[in-house]
C-alpha cells in the first residue's frame, strides 16, 4: 500500500512536507469519506471467551472495525490475537499514550499492522487517571502537561514509524546487503519529557503511518492540539448501553452525523468512526447489529464493508490477509502516506560525515 | 510430573558418557538429581544476526506474518515445547551506520506471539523481554495478557540489556551501571511476580517507585515460565533462585555436565529442587542422511551466513577502523587497530580495550592455519560442525546420551533458514528421538509449564 519515493522525490523543493501529492482512494468516488462502523470490545479476561466467533459474527454483520478499550488485558495484544482470526476488518486497540515507552508503543502499533496486513489503527487515549502514573513510578501530569505530552507522544510515533523507506530491505546479493542503510532515518525526537533516536527496529508496516484517531469520549483529556491538527480523525461515540431497536440507533446517528458535519471542516475533526459503545455481549447483539449496519449502509451513512469473513476461509490457516487487498486507511478514506527522507536524519550520516572528510 | 519414572534405554553408555557419570543410572551427575531421559524443544526465531541466510530464493521474508505463521505450525506438528523469539531494542550499528549486512528488523515479540496464539494450540509461546527498558507492572500486564490469550502458553525469556546506547530510544536512557543489572532484574521479577499473584504492589527500590495492583485472574500455568541465558556466575545465581529454564549455550557433553552439575549446586543452594530449573541449551542443528552430506552441509550453511563484506566487517568491529581496502581472499590485516570509542558498548563484540590484544592473537591464529581472511571469520562466526551436526540416525543417538545421563533437558535450536529451517528436524530427527523413547509422541498437558515438565506452581 505504500508508495516508494526515492530520496531525490523527496528533497525536490515544492514537495511539500504532510500534504500527499498522490492522491489516494479518498479522492476516488467519494466513498471513503463515509465513516466506518465500528463496535467496541472491552478488554476484560471474561471477554476471551468466545471472542474469535464474536469478532467473526460482527464482522460478517458488517462492522467495518473493532476497537478494543482497556478492561485489563493488554488492548494491543488483544488486538493481534484478533489479527489473523478476522480477515477485513479495522482493528484499533484505545491504549494510553502519556505513561509509556513511545518507542515500545510505537513499535508494537506497527507490528500490529504487519500482523493484520494494514488493518491496525490507533485511538489515542491521554490518561489523566494518578493510578496510571503511580504505575510506572511517575509524577502525575496537570492537564495542559498531559495535552502536550499527547501531541509529542504521537507524533514521535508517527516519525518512528516513518524511518524505514517501504523498500529498505534490499537484499542484494550481489553487494551483500540485507538493509540499505541510506533508506533509514534516524528519529531524533527531543521532546519535552523524552528522546528517541530510533531507526524504528522494525521495518515500515503496510500502511506506513498509522490511522490515528481520538473517540470523542477521550477527546478533552486528548487536548486542542493532537484532536484538532495532529489526529486523521474524529471518532462519534454512540453508547448502545441501554439497548435499542435499529431504527432508533440509526436515526440518533443520522442525527449527529448531521450536526457533526455542520461543524468545522478540519481533517483532524472528520468523524471517520461511528463508535457503538456498550454492547450488551450477553443479549447476543448480532441481529441487531446487522440491521443497524444495514439501515445505516441503504442511509448512505456509513461506509461499505469491508469483505467479510467466510466460514471456510475463517477456518483455513492463514486468514489475516484482508479479502478487499484495502487497508483501514482506505476504508476510513485517508490518503497513503509516502515515505519521505529527511537528509538531515539520514541514518548513513555518519558515513556520508566521514567520507566528505576523506 | 509423570516423566521423572520414564524407563531409560537399557542399552549401555558410551565410553565418552560412562567416563562423566559420577553415581548409578538414577542420578548419574550429582546426588541430588534425577534425569527424566526426556528431551523438550524450543525453536529460538532470532530475527537478526548472521545465523539467518537471508541470500538463498528459500529464504523467506523475516517480517511476514505467513513466515512465522508457517514456522509455528512446523514446530507445533514437531511437538515442540516452545515458540522463542528474540528481541533487540535498537537496530545493530557498524562505525556508526545500521549495520546492512545480516538480517534486521522484526516485529514486536509479544504483539506477534498474541496473534500466534490464536492459531496455534500447544506450544508455547516466548518473548525476550528487557528488565532495564520496560516498566515491570506494564510487562507483566502485558505477559499475563499473553499467557490469558493463550491458556496458560506463555514465557518471558528474561535480558538485562543496560547500555546507554541502547537507551537512547527510551525515557530514562543508560540509567543502570552494568553491576547492578541482576540486584535490578530481580526488584523488576519481584514487582512482576506480585502483578500476577492480584497482590497489591508498593515497591519502593533503587530505580524506581511502583504502586498498582495485580487485577487479572491466574492463566491456567500460573504464571508466565521464566527463561534466562545467563552464563556468568552471577547469571546462573540469578537463574538458580528465580528461572524454571536456563538456555545458555555450551559446545560438548562435557561441558553441558558440568553446567548441568553447576546449576544443580546453585539450585539446592537457593533452596529449590535440584530440578528446578531445566537446561535447553541454545544450539544449531545440522542434518543430513549421511555424516560426510552433514559435513558438506555444514560448510554450505557457513558459506551462506558470512559472505566476504560480512568477513570484513566483522574485523573491522575489532579492529575499530575501515579495512574495506582488504582483500577477503587475502591473509588478516597487518594494521594495528584503532583504540576509540572506549567505554561506549554498542552492542555484543565491541571490546576495544582488548582489540590490541585480540587482533594480534587473531592474526597468529590464522596465519597458523592458512586462512584467509573469509575462512577465518567463517570458522569464527559461522555455523560449526557441533555436538549436534551429523547423520538422522547419529545425532538422534547423541541426543539420547545427553537425555539419559540428564546432562540437559532438551534443545533451544535456531534454524539457520526461515521459514523451512526446521523442516529436517521435525521430518527426519524427531522420529528417530521417538523411537528411541526420549522425546514425547504427544504434547503432555496445554499449557508451557506441562510441557516443560515442570511442576505445577
Amino acid at each position: 500500500m505504500s508508495t516508494t519515493v526515492t530520496p531525490d522525490e523527496t528533497t525536490r523543493p515544492g514537495a511539500a512536507p504532510g500534504t500527499d501529492s498522490s492522491a489516494g482512494p479518498a479522492a476516488e468516488g467519494g466513498a471513503g469519506t463515509l465513516p466506518v462502523l465500528a463496535v467496541d470490545l472491552v478488554t476484560a479476561p471474561s471477554l476471551l471467551e468466545g471472542l474469535a466467533p464474536l469478532a467473526r459474527g460482527l464482522e460478517d454483520a458488517g462492522i467495518g472495525a473493532l476497537t478494543l478499550s482497556d478492561g485489563g488485558l493488554h488492548p494491543i495484544h488483544v488486538a493481534a490475537h484478533l489479527a489473523p482470526l478476522t480477515r477485513g476488518i479495522g482493528l484499533l486497540p484505545r491504549t494510553d499514550a502519556i505513561y509509556v515507552e513511545p518507542f515500545h508503543l510505537a513499535t508494537q502499533l506497527m507490528s500490529l499492522d504487519h500482523i493484520s496486513h494494514g488493518r491496525a489503527g490507533w485511538l489515542l487515549q491521554a490518561e489523566t487517571d494518578p493510578s496510571a502514573a503511580e504505575a510506572v513510578g511517575r509524577e502525575v501530569l496537570g492537564l495542559e502537561a498531559t495535552a502536550r505530552e499527547a501531541a509529542d507522544v504521537l507524533e514521535a510515533a508517527r516519525t518512528i514509524w516513518g524511518t524505514w523507506a517501504p523498500d529498505a530491505v534490499v537484499r542484494d546479493t550481489e553487494r551483500g546487503v540485507y538493509v540499505d542503510a541510506s533508506r533509514l532515518q534516524y528519529a531524533d525526537v527531543e521532546a519535552e519529557t523524552f528522546s528517541v533516536r530510533g531507526p524504528a527496529i522494525t521495518p515500515r508496516s503496510p500502511q506506513g503511518l498509522l490511522p490515528v484517531l481520538v473517540a470523542d469520549t477521550d477527546s478533552a483529556a486528548a487536548g486542542e492540539r493532537v484532536r484538532g491538527e495532529l489526529a486523521d480523525g474524529r471518532v462519534l461515540d454512540l453508547d448502545v448501553s441501554g439497548g435499542a431497536r435499529a431504527e432508533e440507533l440509526a436515526a440518533k446517528i443520522a442525527a449527529a452525523l448531521e450536526q457533526a458535519g455542520a461543524g468545522p471542516s478540519v481533517d483532524a475533526e472528520q468523524v471517520r468512526l461511528v463508535r457503538l459503545v456498550g454492547l450488551d455481549l450477553e443479549a447476543d447483539p448480532l441481529g441487531t447489529v446487522r440491521q443497524l449496519a444495514d439501515e445505516l449502509r441503504s442511509r448512505g451513512l456509513i461506509a461499505p464493508a469491508p469483505a467479510a469473513s467466510d466460514a471456510s476461509d475463517a477456518a483455513s490457516a492463514s486468514a489475516s490477509v484482508p479479502a478487499s487487498g484495502r487497508t483501514l486507511r482506505d476504508l476510513l478514506g485517508l490518503p497513503e502516506t509516502p515515505f519521505r527522507l529527511d537528509p538531515s536524519r539520514r541514518a548513513d550520516r555518519a558515513r556520508l560525515t566521514s567520507e566528505e572528510n576523506a | 510430573m509423570s516423566t521423572a519414572t520414564t524407563p531409560l534405554s537399557d542399552a549401555p553408555l558410551s565410553e565418552e558418557a560412562a567416563a562423566l557419570a559420577t553415581g548409578p543410572a538414577e542420578h548419574p551427575l550429582h546426588p541430588e538429581h534425577t534425569p527424566t531421559g526426556q528431551l523438550s524443544f524450543g525453536a529460538f526465531f532470532q530475527g537478526v544476526n548472521s545465523s539467518t541466510i537471508w541470500r538463498l530464493p528459500e529464504s523467506g521474508d523475516q517480517v511476514a506474518w505467513e513466515s512465522f505463521e508457517s514456522l509455528v505450525r512446523t514446530a507445533e506438528r514437531g511437538k515442540f515445547a516452545a515458540f522463542f523469539l528474540g528481541e533487540g531494542l535498537r537496530l545493530r550499528e557498524h562505525r556508526s551506520v545500521p549495520f546492512e549486512l545480516d538480517v534486521a528488523g522484526r516485529p514486536d515479540a509479544q504483539t506477534l506471539l498474541a496473534a500466534l496464539a490464536g492459531v496455534t494450540e500447544k506450544i508455547g509461546l516466548v518473548a525476550t523481554q528487557n528488565t532495564t527498558f520496560n516498566d515491570p507492572v506494564d510487562l507483566a500486564r502485558r505477559l499475563q495478557t499473553l499467557d490469558l490469550l493463550s491458556g496458560g502458553r506463555a514465557g518471558w525469556n528474561i535480558v538485562t540489556t543496560d547500555n546507554t546506547w541502547t537507551g537512547e530510544n527510551f525515557r530514562r536512557g543508560g540509567y543502570l551501571d552494568h553491576a547492578d543489572r541482576y540486584i535490578h532484574a530481580e526488584a523488576f521479577l519481584q514487582v512482576a511476580e506480585q502483578y500476577w499473584a492480584g497482590q497489591k504492589i508498593s515497591h519502593d527500590g533503587a530505580h524506581y517507585t511502583v504502586r498498582a495492583q495485580g487485577d487479572l485472574p491466574r492463566s491456567a500455568q500460573g504464571r508466565p515460565v521464566l527463561f534466562q541465558a545467563g552464563a556468568s556466575p552471577a547469571g546462573q545465581d540469578f537463574a538458580a533462585r528465580t528461572a524454571d529454564v536456563i538456555f545458555s549455550p555450551h559446545g560438548s557433553l562435557a561441558a553441558a555436565v558440568e553446567f548441568r552439575r553447576s546449576i544443580v549446586e546453585r539450585t539446592v543452594a537457593a533452596g529449590r529442587d535440584a530440578g528446578a530449573v531445566k537446561i535447553l541449551p541454545g544450539a544449531e542443528i545440522i542434518l543430513a542422511p549421511t555424516e560426510a552430506e552433514a559435513d558438506e552441509k555444514v560448510r554450505w550453511v557457513r558459506d551462506h551466513q558470512i559472505g566476504p563484506e560480512q568477513a570484513i566487517a566483522l574485523l573491522e568491529q575489532y579492529w575499530g577502523r575501515d579495512l574495506s581496502e582488504f582483500d577477503p581472499e587475502g591473509p588478516l590485516p597487518d594494521v594495528p587497530p584503532e583504540v576509540v570509542e572506549s567505554g561506549v558498548t554498542r552492542g555484543a563484540g565491541f571490546q576495544f580495550e582488548k582489540a590490541e590484544q585480540l587482533t594480534r592473537q587473531w592474526r597468529e591464529e590464522a596465519a597458523e592455519k592458512g586462512q584467509n581472511i573469509l575462512e577465518f571469520a567463517r570458522e569464527k562466526s559461522g555455523a560449526r560442525r557441533g555436538e549436534f551436526t551429523g547423520s538422522y540416525d547419529d545425532v538422534a543417538d547423541r541426543l539420547t546420551e545427553f537425555a539419559r545421563l540428564g546432562a540437559i533437558d532438551g534443545l533451544n535450536i535456531t534454524p539457520w533458514l526461515i521459514p523451512s529451517g526446521l523442516d529436517d528436524i521435525v521430518d527426519h530427527l524427531i522420529p528417530r528421538l521417538q523411537e528411541r523413547g526420549v522425546y514425547p509422541a504427544e504434547y503432555a498437558g496445554s499449557t508451557l509449564r506441562e510441557n516443560l515438565g515442570l511442576s505445577r506452581l
